[in-house]
Order: C-alpha cells, then structure tokens, then sequence
C-alpha cells in the first residue's frame, strides 16, 4: 500500500500503458531474438550461419531486450503489487520466467555455442519457445483474470 | 452497406458472438497476436539495425533480408489472421475506437513503406552490399521502419484503452438519426 500511494507512476494516467509499450518493445527484442535462435535449432532461418555465431551476435540484443523487460516490468508491477501479487496468472508467470531466464542461460546457452545432438537440439528449442510462450500467455492473462476467469 | 452498418453485421455472426462470449479465446488469440510480435518485431529490429549500421554487422543484408523472409511471413500472417479474429469480436466497438483507426492508418503506411522501398532496398540487397557505405535511402527506410513499428505497437495498446459507450452511442443515434455523436 504504502509503495501504490507514494508511487509517482500512479500520477499520470499515461505512464502505465507507456510503459506496457516498452514492454512489448522489450520483449519483441529479447523472445524475438531467442526465437530466431530457436528457430535456427530447429533448422529454419539464418542457416548460412553456424549456430554458435548466431547466438554469439544475438546475445547482446537479447540482453538488452531482456533489460528493457525486467525494468519495464517491476515498475508496472509497483503500481499496483497487491493486485499482482495475488494473480494466479502473474505468479505463473514469475515461475516461468525464473525457468526461461535459467533456462536461457544454462542448457540453452550450453546447446548453442556448444553444439549438442541433432535430437536435443530440437527439444532443447522446443522447450525454450515453450516456456517464453508461457511467459507472454502469463502476462497477458494478469488483465483477464478475476474478470471471467476465476482467480 | 457502410463500413458501420458491415461492423455491426460481422459482430453479429455466430461465429463472432461465440468468440466474444468465451473467456478463454480472446486472452489466448491476443497471447498468439503477440508472440506474432516477438517474432516479427525481433526479426524486423535485426534487419533494421543491421541497415543502420548499429548492429549484426558480421551478415551481409543479403543473409539477413533473405533468410528472414519465411519467418517474417511467417510472424505476419499470425498477426494479421488473430488481428483479424479480435477485430470482428468487437467491430463496432472499434468502429468508434480512435486508436484502432490510428493503427489502420499506419497498416496502410507499412503497405506504402514497402512499395516504396521495395525496389530500391528490399529487392537491392546485393547492391546495398557491395555498397562502400550504407546508402542514405536503406538508412533512411529502417527509420522509418522503426517507427511504424514502434508506432503500431503504441496504437495497438491503445486500442484496450479506449471502451466507446456503444449504449450511450445507440442511444443517441436512435434520438436524432443520422447524427453521429462525437466519441473521445
């Protein structure tokens, strides 16, 4: 409460979907560009490239997309913490970023620049497209939920 | 029928009422109109930068140009199919929607954008290549290409924000005929 009163992004009525915008913009750089990534996993895209090179050039897009994100984000989030909070929707989604950005940085790193198996690959793409799909299914449900759906 | 008169018919099919009526669909067609996004807007953000100089300097315009074009088709048919299905959801509603027109005005743009450049960078890439410096007309379509974007997305959002009082709207229509009361 004490955060939501004081908080000078409830000030204007403008900040908050300027901010969502910036969001998008984020994430369109950093799922965007894993994406693409993925993709090349899976055998689709920038093949001329190894994808060792393709994940090296991506990486600081993503990075910054990834920036862009997680500062759009807890402002959003301060805006209105105990609504978010209690969201069924945002806390699944909290759970499925924590695994993408892990994830991202582990096995994904590991598997791009390493190498791997054709098989594991794949699965290793289709797994990271699975979880930041989660993520962006997480967030937007945040606005739906308690509305129709039940919390 | 006036593009009015033809929001208010789609709306009303059956197709539209049952997609309007379920809680689920239209949180998860926005989900795929936005991971549409991702994917476009991530590869359109390479390719622009890549065209300003800023970034992904290690491929030529060609690679990236080329081998992104499936994907990006990819990305913009999603977008435009669950555009499509969210609009005829709430046609009327958006008939009065400033934002949504916004957005329809920069759609068009993007049309023009691409058959403006089309020849001269898009389907030049060899050229742009073989260029010692980055020809000012390529710097000057990835500008404008990020802002369109950019521009769509602010539009897109806006559209959510904006709920016409279709009752007040009908309301006032049904008192004086043919007059259209003044929305925003």
């Amino acid at each position: 409460m004490l955060i939501q009163s004081s908080n000078p992004l409830n000030g204007s009525a403008l900040i908050f979907p300027a901010l969502e915008c910036i969001h998008i913009v984020g994430f369109a750089l950093s799922i965007g560009t894993i994406a693409i990534l993925d993709f090349r996993l899976l055998g689709l895209g920038l093949k001329r490239q190894s994808v060792a090179e393709l994940a090296k050039d991506l990486a600081p897009w993503t990075l910054a997309g990834l920036a862009i994100m997680l500062l759009s984000g807890p402002a959003m989030f301060s805006s209105d913490p105990d609504m978010y909070y209690l969201n069924i929707s945002f806390q699944i989604k909290m759970v499925l970023l924590l695994l993408a950005i892990v994830f991202n940085y582990t096995i994904h790193r590991r598997v791009t620049l390493k190498g791997a198996l054709p098989q594991q690959s794949k699965l290793v793409a289709c797994v990271s497209l699975a979880l930041w799909m989660g993520v962006m299914a997480g967030g937007l449900f945040i606005g739906f939920v308690g509305d129709a759906i039940p919390r | 029928m006036s593009p009015l008169s033809f929001a208010q018919w789609i709306q009303s099919t059956g197709f539209f009422t049952d997609l309007r009526g379920s809680a689920y669909v239209y949180p998860i067609i926005l989900t795929i109109h936005l991971m549409g996004i991702a994917l476009f807007g991530g590869m359109i953000l390479l390719v622009d930068v890549r065209l300003l100089g800023l970034g992904m300097r290690r491929y030529s315009v060609s690679d990236l140009v080329n081998q992104l074009r499936p994907l990006k088709w990819i990305g913009f048919i999603v977008m435009i199919i669950c555009g499509l299905l969210m609009a005829g959801c709430k046609a009327e509603e958006y008939y009065y929607n400033t934002f949504f027109w916004t957005k329809m005005s920069l759609l068009a743009l993007v049309g023009v954008h691409a058959l403006v450049f089309h020849r001269g960078v898009y389907s030049n890439t060899a050229a742009l290549d073989a260029a010692l410096t980055m020809p000012g007309q390529a710097k000057l379509a990835a500008a404008l290409s990020l802002l369109l974007w950019t521009g769509l997305v602010i539009a897109g959002r806006g559209i959510g924000y904006i709920e016409p009082p279709l009752d007040k709207i009908h309301a006032h229509l049904f008192a004086n005929p043919g007059s259209l009361p003044r929305v925003l």
